[in-house]
């Protein structure tokens, strides 16, 4: 469904990711890693449409972005900024409810459709009990979780995640891994974020790309990754592996 | 939205009667020809330019601090206010002012030249930088600032008094053609702004946030800007500089209605009118004959109002 092709950006001259070339399957949970600075972002705001890329392409369902009108990709593709901008605070149900935008005509409003979806949403994130508190009243990984379902609230195919984990309490670390793969299952979308934990990575996608140095280091499952030979050799760590319920976690030593 | 609707209502009906010769509604339909010709030829005109100024000024705020994201952006703070008073202390300065007309449309002149610098010096590549943005207003308010006062030393004494009068803001001999000049831009302004509200409030949540939800952030910005700055060039060619509207107005309308910028636009709209009308009103009143710059009271009466609202808010 995403098919990125040989594409580069850069930043005036500074490099964000060079001759990137990937393809991602409906139905893939994929986390995305790397050091600060590797391309983390610079390469979901490609795939979301908000840079274009200065080298190659990237197709959505076998169309360049180019191709697609921005509206129409909207309503298919969802993303996750790092750091919404909530200069102007508004009520967490307002703020889920304007996900729905790529839906409306210009002249347009919310139905009651659209608030019931925002509800919905609202509710899948833990975050059903915020829906009437404004965002200044929250703390950042309540507001992480409006956000996210905000994310969600367009239904869409394919959802860009930029570090979701990162503010989350241990207990929403949790539910969101598990939300992500009831997405997955429930709608065949694909999922994409960007995590800096490897252990969270590696255990809740079923596949793991690391960024480094603006290219793709390495496309591997799990499994694969967390090798103490294989995390020397893309994050200079030295790290042990344990296995806890059939699952690696990297210890770092 | 009702509720300020009637307040507008009734300031203006009281701005209207109220002046150094009482002058009653009724007397539009009466026999008195010089009651009526007070209403129809200065009351009223003065009071609807004030109106629609504060309207205008107050929208244009809005406007700016939605695309910048920063609820300190303002016309003042951009230099558009600026470049309009540059205007009219040059045609001062030139003794151009005594001819009618001249200093309006310098003024004009000034903040659209003033709207073109900040967004081409703001600009790099393809994006324009809120930050910068904001600092290039700065900057080129300095620059304004300097030229206002070599423009003041350079004209005649007669001139001055005129020329400062107009740079306190004043609402003093309105007209009907100020009427239809303010309406007009404020009429297409609104128009333009209601068509891009949907995407004016995507923007308030970032740019790239906005781009991802399919909407054209550098289209929308440039369109949003250019008509705010028209608007703020007409309003202050009309009537001189009156200040804090477009901060204000749009802030106490947020602290309110914590809503998006649908909701907000006709909101300050009519709160702009009203604090202006009230403005006006008052500096008429406080010493009859002598008339007070409106500027003065906009924030005599804006700030303590603000200033309660600031407290009982979180």
């Amino acid at each position: 469904m995403l098919s990125v092709r040989e594409a580069g950006y850069s930043y005036g001259g500074a490099l964000g990711i060079a001759a990137v070339t990937f393809e991602a399957q409906p139905g893939e949970l994929i986390a995305l890693t790397g050091s600060n600075g590797s391309g983390k972002s610079t390469f979901l705001k490609l795939a979301a449409r908000v840079l274009s890329p200065t080298s190659g392409d990237v197709f959505f369902e076998n169309r360049s972005l180019r191709d697609w009108r921005p509206k129409e990709y909207a309503r298919n593709v969802a993303y996750l900024p790092q750091e919404p901008d909530t200069t102007f605070a508004m009520r967490a149900i307002d703020v889920v409810v304007s996900g729905r935008a790529p839906y409306l005509t210009r002249f347009g409003w919310e139905g009651s459709s659209d608030y019931a979806a925002a509800a919905e949403a609202l509710e899948m994130c833990d975050a059903g009990h915020l829906s009437d508190r404004f965002l200044d009243e929250m703390s950042g990984g309540e507001r992480k979780r409006i956000f996210l379902a905000r994310a969600l609230v367009r239904r869409p195919q394919l959802v860009l995640l930029d570090e979701p984990l990162a503010s989350l309490d241990l207990a929403h670390v949790q539910h969101f891994s598990t939300l992500m793969r009831q997405v997955v299952e429930r709608t065949r979308a694909t999922v994409i974020f960007a995590a800096h934990d490897l252990n969270w990575a590696a255990a809740y996608s079923d596949r793991v790309l690391v960024m480094k140095n603006g290219a793709l280091a390495a496309d591997l499952n799990p499994s694969e990754l967390m090798q103490p030979d294989r995390i020397r050799e893309l994050f200079d760590v030295e790290a042990a592996t344990v296995m806890v319920n059939g699952k690696s976690w990297l210890v770092p030593l | 939205m009702l509720l300020l609707g009637i307040t507008l209502v009734v300031v203006i009906a009281l701005a209207v009667s109220f002046g150094a010769t009482p002058v009653s509604w009724s007397a539009l339909f009466g026999d008195d020809a010089s009651a009526r010709a007070i209403l129809l030829r200065i009351r009223i005109p003065r009071v609807l330019v004030g109106a629609l100024v504060g309207a205008t000024l107050a929208v244009a705020g809005l406007t700016f601090q939605t695309l910048l994201r920063n609820p300190l952006a303002d016309p003042f703070i951009l230099g558009v206010s600026g470049g309009a008073a540059a205007g009219a202390a040059i045609s001062t300065a030139f003794g151009l002012a005594r001819f009618p007309g001249v200093v309006p449309a310098l003024a004009f002149l000034g903040a659209c030249a003033a709207t073109a610098s900040v967004f081409l010096l703001a600009r790099r590549r393809d994006h324009t930088d809120p930050t910068r943005l904001l600092l290039s207003g700065l900057v080129l308010n300095a620059f304004f600032s300097a030229v206002i006062l070599i423009c003041f030393s350079l004209s005649r004494q007669s001139d001055l008094t005129a020329a400062l009068r107009w740079m306190m803001g004043t609402l003093f001999g309105a007209t009907w053609s100020e009427v239809v000049l303010v309406g007009v831009f404020l009429f297409v302004a609104m128009g333009v702004l209601v068509w891009l509200a949907n995407d004016l409030r995507m923007i308030a949540f970032g740019e790239e946030d906005a781009r991802s939800h399919g909407v054209d952030v550098e289209r929308v910005k440039l369109i949003g800007f250019i008509a705010a700055s028209l608007i703020t060039g007409a309003a202050v060619a009309v009537s001189g500089i009156i200040g804090f509207v477009g901060l204000l107005v749009p802030q106490l309308i947020r602290m309110v209605w914590r809503r998006d910028f649908r909701f907000l636009l006709p909101l300050t709209a009519v709160g702009g009118a009203i604090l202006v009308v009230l403005a006006d009103l008052v500096s008429r009143a406080v010493i009859p004959a002598a008339e007070l710059p409106i500027g003065a009271f906009t924030a005599l009466l804006g700030v303590p109002f603000f200033l309660s609202v600031l407290r009982r808010s979180r």
